[in-house]
């Protein structure tokens, strides 16, 4: 089991195997992301910071659209069982100590958010000879660029004023997040033979 | 690889070296991890010491809280560290932001040290700093953790340790880009928003100090190991030759031979702070320069009238 992907084909571009299952999570991930921030999104916006769930939604959609189009697919009958599990753990899930509903329903998008946007990092799995031209290959820097600003807007609202109070609720609510992103991405990984070792992984 | 375990968090650490000897603990900067020290393990450990390294709360392998990392729980894991270390000296070095750490550390558990030694340090934010600080946050989350490293690489090196390694930058950053995530950098940039200045408790610090403050080091400057130097009683400042602020990465034989020259002199009685000024030797094994009387250390021409 490698750390990277690979072995390339001799153009530097990843296994289609491993293309396909790694784009077929993460469409799932941001494709829940998207669809939770459009029914967030009113059709008439009140408040400023409504315009970040527009952008939020926007760039979530672009993720799913790039790599829809940039991954060369290969079947894999196994993406039907495994669809069923990742979009099962994409459900709402108020987070616990926080007593006003839609505030916690708030909360729990986003800890996804920042769960998906942070702790899953796929331009780290390439091989330093990884085709740059290779539209995979760019996708999933992309992915992991646009998720570290996409990122931004859950960290400005979880460490916010109006959050205080709830500061443990909603610091346990995210880890319990990560936990849960972070043991998926490894499945998926360790699927297609990639092995991951980061500094959390102890904490399963 | 062991760990430590802090609340719900796991510190990665490592322990080279007799278990017996006298032991230096040499906390990471801000987007370092602990095997940048390798250099220092191999020559402390030849020079008779025990050498604690690891990764701070948000770096490298050791666990990265999602949301706030506090300095205060980055002193808590330090201790933890210095624990394992049983009841022989302790020597304790940091390097920027690991600088900070090891001096909020002496000024809590002093009583636990043998000597210490802040790196490219501070214990306020002047203007200066609090912005170009900003300004690397800023960078970090609007570029990521690629564009901070293209940021403090030209301020931590010399154009010397640069030009044969700039057309394969993308190889030298690999590592660091690699092992730090853009959440958790961010976190240990923002555990400044509350920062207090340490200057008035300073003055607790009791063990002997050498501050070490490169010679160009622009991001931070001399005035601010100044500051370490008046505060800290049995301090002395010695100004590492043509050093920018990661002189400890481009200069690590020089270095760790001052470390371990300074544990040396405490260990045996020789060591007299007083407040002090001297000039490293260009290479290891040469002698410390007295900072020549009458001069002004804090400028950069040669002016009459150090400041005291």
């Amino acid at each position: 089991m490698s750390e990277l992907f690979g072995p390339l084909d001799p153009g530097g571009c990843v296994p289609s195997h491993q293309q396909t299952r790694v784009a077929a999570f993460l469409v799932s991930a941001h494709g829940a992301l998207a669809r939770r921030f459009a029914l967030a999104l009113p059709l008439r916006m009140e408040s400023a910071w409504q315009t970040e769930l527009n952008a939020q939604f926007y760039n979530e959609s672009e993720i799913v659209s790039l790599l829809l189009r940039a991954t060369s697919w290969t079947p894999d009958p196994a993406l039907g069982y495994l669809a069923v599990a990742w979009e099962t753990a994409w459900f709402p899930a108020p987070a616990q100590g926080i007593p006003d509903h839609s505030l916690a329903l708030a909360v729990d998008l986003a800890t996804l958010a920042h769960a998906v946007h942070a702790s899953i990092r796929p331009a780290a799995l390439l091989p330093l000879e990884a085709n740059a031209n290779d539209p995979f290959v760019m996708a999933l820097r992309r992915v992991e660029f646009e998720s570290g600003r996409l990122l931004q807007a859950q960290i400005l609202f979880l460490k916010g004023d109006n959050l205080r109070p709830f500061r443990d609720a909603v610091s346990a609510a995210l880890e319990r997040r990560h936990a849960e992103v972070r043991e998926l991405w490894r499945e998926v990984l360790q699927s297609v033979d990639v092995s991951t070792c980061d500094g959390n992984d102890g904490k399963r | 690889m062991p760990f430590l375990a802090h609340g719900s968090y796991r510190i990665r650490y490592e322990l080279d070296g007799p278990s017996g000897a006298p032991a230096y603990v040499l906390v990471n900067g801000l987007t370092q991890y602990a095997e940048l020290w390798a250099a220092y393990r191999d020559a402390l450990v030849a020079r008779g010491f025990r050498v604690a390294t690891f990764d701070l709360l948000g770096q490298g392998e050791s666990d990265k809280p999602a949301l706030f990392i506090s300095q205060d729980d980055q002193v808590a894991a330090l201790h933890l560290l210095i624990q394992e270390l049983g009841d022989g000296p302790v020597f304790l070095s940091g390097i920027s932001f690991g600088g900070l750490i090891a001096l909020r550390y002496a000024i809590a558990h002093g009583d636990r040290l043998a000597g210490l030694v802040p790196m490219s340090c501070f214990a306020e934010l002047p203007p200066q700093l609090f912005l170009l600080g900003n300004a690397l946050r800023t960078g970090l989350i609007l570029g990521g953790t690629s564009y901070l490293q293209d940021l403090l690489l030209p301020m931590n090196v010399s154009d010397q340790w640069l030009a044969p390694v700039l057309d394969k930058l993308d190889s030298v950053k690999r590592q660091g880009w690699l092992v730090n995530d853009v959440y958790a950098l961010q976190n240990l940039m923002e555990s400044f928003l509350d920062f207090e200045p340490l200057t008035e408790q300073l003055g607790s610090i009791g063990v002997p100090t050498m501050i070490l403050n490169g010679e160009f080091d622009f991001l931070t400057p001399r005035a601010l190991h100044e500051m370490l130097r008046i505060q800290i009683p049995n301090s002395s400042l010695v100004i590492i030759p043509r050093g920018y602020h990661a002189f400890t990465l481009e200069k690590p034989a020089l270095t760790a031979d001052l470390l371990a020259g300074f544990a040396d002199d405490v260990l045996a009685g020789r060591w007299q702070g007083n407040k002090a000024v001297w000039i490293a030797p260009e290479d290891a094994g040469g002698d410390l320069t007295p900072f020549p009387a009458g001069y002004d250390h804090l400028r950069a021409i040669p002016v009459r009238g150090a400041s005291a």
